[in-house]
């Protein structure tokens, strides 16, 4: 039995479970069983039914293997330095008074701009031989790089590449959630005589986890699947050195067209991200309950 | 007075390391600027000519040899309209999440789960349907396809925000008697405003930036600027300074729009609480 | 208060909007679905890729509407996209497209999957005159075991475009002579095309590569190795189709395109594509670029290249340079193949196409290429025309998107130092038998 009340509060989720239903459950569903068939992108439906076969195939796929440990490092060091530079920016935004504004919008720029619009740019920035940034490494006497021509510097470039385009997506989570913290706890802190660190420490980090757990959580699904960059970037190359999952999945499906294959490999990324967000989200709930 | 200086010596150190960090943002934004104003052959110029005479010749191209106002539109109102659909839905969905005792760990799982999939497997049967719908190359198409990763994204980002707010609070109103959505209108949504603005901001973003739904969905009608701009890199080389040209229009309206917006954003509701 | 007066009414705003908006999506949906008529379709969609060609298709296609009445639109989209754009046109029951442009590496994939519609009857009927093609072009992007399905649209078959004053330049010349003594010229080989890039690259430093090339994967690597590899002698498949990709020959091909690449190429070549290279020649900053054949006309053009005036095409060193074309082709599933039919014959018919390439297009008709005005206008056409000729396709088969994937990435790992040249050309060859 469910009071009115009850009742009344399921209109807050029910039209979003009904968009959700119609334009995200059909594809998973779709895919899913897709990851089961031989289906490809030259015949129409689905093709024959293999059972675990490209689940199997996958397993067995060195450059698959070799793409997930790719994304991995990519992510880990991507999302941990946007982090911690977001947070920094964050928190002295936070601070000042005076042309908060001005910097704030300077700072969110880069990420207006579109992907591939982002990579064809820094493509110009740092053409090895006619580009900007090596002719002024070379003015204040520091040789100019290869960057995404060298098989050691390319991922570190991409990744220079994707926090300068990514992290104010960061700064601004970051942000917003500092400007709604309660000022309460703050004059606790300072009557109490609490030195800044120990503020920082133990009034906003706890105060911010959930903003933190969702910021963090949110670039990792998103650089996890970053393709576009990658895409315009490098293909992947120099070798294999800078070929991400996405983008591995992304040719198998258009330029091998196997459409039954690439929906397993999903399905199996899919799995990991699952696990790794369970941990976030009870890291993030199982605190929250404690304080 | 001791404490004061070191206030005042702290707030010149944020100020410069802020004023490094804008620079990081701001001169690749200044060489595209500078970029839009010349020739193919002057942007790769080493050593680069400082002095320059513009050209207003890329803006020119960009809005005779393509429809780049109609693209513009098209993606002013696909993104507006998803983002302004997927703030209002999903802030009561996330609502309902974030008052909610049980289960709330697994709708959270749940509802991100829906973004954990590559787009690349879900456009062919987005493309299918779309085409059974008879809709290709029209905005409702986009404002659909768009809805089902702001949604979630937008439930997901706004539940942290929203149990950042005590409980107590939207209770005690609703013990004086005002119902869920009076509670949820007047007391929690000012709250969470900035929060809801960081979070409609990416939407939009998200929407603004995206390329492969985008280009499978539409034709040239419903075209956005993305596809518009990846045009730009042909098998004959890349319109390089055409592409900073068209880059500088979409950045422009943005910054004015999220002047507008920050005001929210920014300041926050708490300085009103504090008043 | 003030405040949450300015929230309540963003709310308000937000809900008309939304209401707004839904009423207003179904007005646009009905008006800007595609406009669908049965026979004698007076409105044609045409999918074309984002170049210069396309440009001029679209410049005179005015001409067919006033003397037809039938509209033509033409979609633009770049070559990246082209093949995730047709895809999933192609696999439905009908296409919004009614004609189509089609890249050689996806005709193999194209026939095998059953979406292009065979011409022969078209053609037989209206007494079309297909022998007026380049026979390489139209065994590329025209015939297909014997069944018509496209009609060679235009040529990007690769050249060594090279700089007129540094291989004339006297001082490089006698220090050649002195050095390896023989003459400076533009080389006929392989190894003596390496041998003088290095040279040159040795003698001019930075100021002057002796030859830019292009390491990106897929497509930028594979295509400019190819030219070393047909050059060689090399090839992918032995006559029973078996492969031959890590033999003796593709192997000599590598190993020089590794030392060109190590020993004259600019710093970072291994990461360039079509647009970096070309711009570091455009600069001036290289004396040589094996490339496609109509990079010339851009690099003639003073808005984008230093080197205006001071550049010429010859066949790639070794003398079997690597073919390409794009064809015109009418979807399986097009809605009025007949209407296709009439507006692909006019725009391929001779006015046109000479029309077309009177405004720079790259010519596919023997009589275009070798007509008097076209000839005077870009009399380097007489080389384009030999280039063409002796050139070498890669594979028609249906796997031809994934050869070059594979290609490029074996040979960027053998370029980058992740893998020994004879290892990358054997995991090719092996990948390469794995295809049914």
């Amino acid at each position: 039995m469910l009071s009115v009340k009850r009742k009344q509060f399921l209109i807050f989720i029910v039209p979003s479970l009904l968009v959700l239903a119609v334009t995200v459950l059909y594809p998973l569903v779709y895919s899913f069983i897709m990851s089961f068939t031989s289906s490809s992108l030259k015949v129409r439906g689905f093709g024959d039914f293999v059972g675990l076969d490209n689940y199997i195939k996958a397993f067995k796929d060195a450059y698959f293997i070799k793409s997930g440990w790719t994304t991995g490092l990519f992510t880990v060091i991507v999302v941990t330095l946007e982090f911690v530079f977001g947070l920094s920016v964050a928190l002295m935004l936070n601070r000042i008074k005076r042309g908060k504004k001005l910097f704030f919008t300077i700072i969110i720029v880069p990420m207006l701009i579109t992907p591939v619009a982002v990579g064809l740019i820094w493509r110009l920035l740092l053409h090895p031989d006619l580009g900007i940034v090596n002719y002024l490494l070379g003015v204040v006497g520091l040789e100019g790089q290869a960057w995404l021509g060298d098989a050691k510097l390319a991922m570190m470039t991409v990744v220079l590449i994707d926090i300068w385009h990514q992290v104010p997506f960061m700064i601004l989570l970051l942000l917003a959630g500092l400007v709604s913290l309660p000022g309460e706890p703050y004059e606790a802190a300072t009557i109490d005589g609490a030195s800044r660190l120990q503020t920082f420490w133990n009034v906003t980090l706890p105060l911010m986890k959930e903003t933190i757990i969702v910021a963090v959580l949110f670039r990792v699904i998103t650089a996890i699947k970053t393709y576009d960059l990658i895409y315009v970037l490098t293909k992947g190359g120099p070798g294999t050195t800078t070929e991400v999952i996405s983008y591995h999945i992304y040719k198998q499906a258009y330029t091998f067209l196997n459409t039954g294959y690439s929906s397993a490999m999903s399905y199996l990324l899919l799995l990991v991200i699952m696990l790794l967000s369970v941990v976030f989200v009870r890291l993030g709930r199982g605190k929250a309950q404690a304080r | 007075m001791t404490a004061k200086r070191s206030e005042r010596l702290l707030d010149s150190l944020t100020y410069i390391a802020l004023t490094v960090c804008a620079l990081i943002f701001l001169l690749p934004i200044l060489w595209i600027v500078r970029t839009s104003f010349t020739t193919k052959a002057i942007a790769y110029q080493i050593p680069p000519k400082w002095f320059i005479t513009p050209t207003l010749d890329n803006y020119r191209d960009i809005f005779t040899d393509n429809p780049f106002g109609k693209y513009f539109m098209n993606s002013m109102v696909v993104s507006l309209v998803s983002t302004v659909i997927a703030v209002f839905l999903g802030a009561m969905a996330a609502y309902w999440i974030a008052r909610r005792v049980k289960g709330g760990n697994f709708l959270r799982i749940a509802i991100l789960g829906t973004q954990m999939l590559p787009p690349i497997v879900m456009v062919i049967p987005i493309f299918m349907m779309i085409k059974k719908l008879n809709l290709l190359d029209s905005w409702v198409a986009l404002i659909a396809t768009y809805l089902s990763f702001s949604l979630p994204y937008m439930i997901w980002l706004l539940m942290g925000f929203f149990e950042a707010i005590p409980k107590d609070l939207d209770e005690a109103c609703e013990i004086d008697g005002c119902t869920k959505m009076q509670a949820f209108t007047k007391v929690v949504l000012p709250l969470a405003a900035p929060g809801i603005m960081a979070a409609g901001i990416l939407s939009f973003l998200m929407a603004w930036n995206e390329f492969l739904f985008a280009l499978v969905l539409t034709g040239t009608g419903a075209r956005t600027l993305p596809v518009a701009i990846a045009n730009m890199e042909t098998q004959q080389g890349v319109m390089i300074a055409q592409l900073c040209a068209a880059t500088v229009i979409i950045i422009l309206p943005v910054v004015v729009l999220s002047l507008f917006i920050q005001k929210y954003l920014v300041n926050g509701m708490t300085m009103g609480s504090v008043k | 208060m003030r405040k949450h007066g300015l929230v309540l009414m963003a709310i308000i705003l937000t809900l008309s909007l939304l209401s707004a908006c839904s009423s207003g999506n179904k007005s646009n949906s009905s008006e800007s679905s595609a406009a669908s008529g049965g026979k004698g379709k007076k409105e044609l969609n045409i999918l074309m890729e984002s170049v210069p060609d396309t440009e001029f298709v679209k410049q005179v296609v005015d001409k067919y509407t006033a003397e037809t009445g039938v509209k033509i639109n033409i979609e633009a989209v770049n070559y990246a996209s082209m093949h995730e754009k047709l895809v999933p046109q192609l696999l439905n029951a009908t296409s919004s497209y009614d004609l189509i442009v089609v890249d050689n590496y996806w005709v193999g994939e194209f026939t095998d999957a059953g979406w292009m519609e065979p011409l022969d009857s078209f053609i037989e009927r209206d007494r079309f005159d297909t022998s007026v093609y380049l026979k390489s072009l139209f065994n590329m992007v025209g015939q297909v075991d014997g069944t018509t399905y496209m009609l060679p649209f235009y040529n990007y078959a690769m050249s060594l475009i090279y700089r007129t004053d540094v291989f004339m330049d006297p001082e490089l010349k006698s220090k050649y002579q002195a050095e390896f003594g023989r003459e400076l010229t533009i080389p006929e080989t392989l190894e003596e095309y390496v041998n003088i890039s290095k040279f040159i690259t040795k003698e001019k430093g930075s100021t002057m590569y002796g030859s830019v090339m292009m390491g990106l994967r897929p497509d930028p690597i594979s295509v400019e190795w190819l030219n070393y590899l047909y050059s060689s002698g090399g090839e992918f498949f032995k006559e029973d189709g078996s492969p031959r990709i890590n033999d003796a020959n593709a192997l000599k091909a590598l190993e020089l395109y590794i030392d060109n690449m190590k020993n004259a190429a600019p710093k970072g070549a291994a990461g360039f594509g079509f647009d970096e290279a070309f711009n570091v020649f455009a600069q001036g900053n290289a004396a040589s670029f094996v490339t496609y054949n109509w990079m010339l006309n851009k690099l003639q053009d003073k808005e984008e290249s230093k080197v205006a005036g001071l550049v010429n095409v010859a066949e790639v060193p070794g003398g079997a340079s690597l073919n390409g074309g794009w064809g015109w082709a009418i979807p399986k599933n097009a809605e009025d193949k007949e209407a296709s039919w009439q507006f692909l014959k006019w725009v391929e018919s001779f006015e046109i196409a000479k029309e077309r390439a009177s405004l720079g297009g790259s010519p596919t008709r023997k009589d275009v290429l070798t007509d008097s005005d076209v000839l005077g206008q870009f009399p380097h056409y007489v080389n384009v025309q030999k280039i063409i000729e002796k050139s070498k396709m890669i594979p028609i088969i249906p796997q031809a998107p994934q050869l070059i994937e594979i290609l490029g990435r074996e040979l960027s790992e053998a370029v980058s130092g992740g893998k020994s040249p004879q290892d990358a050309l054997d995991t090719i060859a092996k990948e390469v038998k794995e295809f049914e």
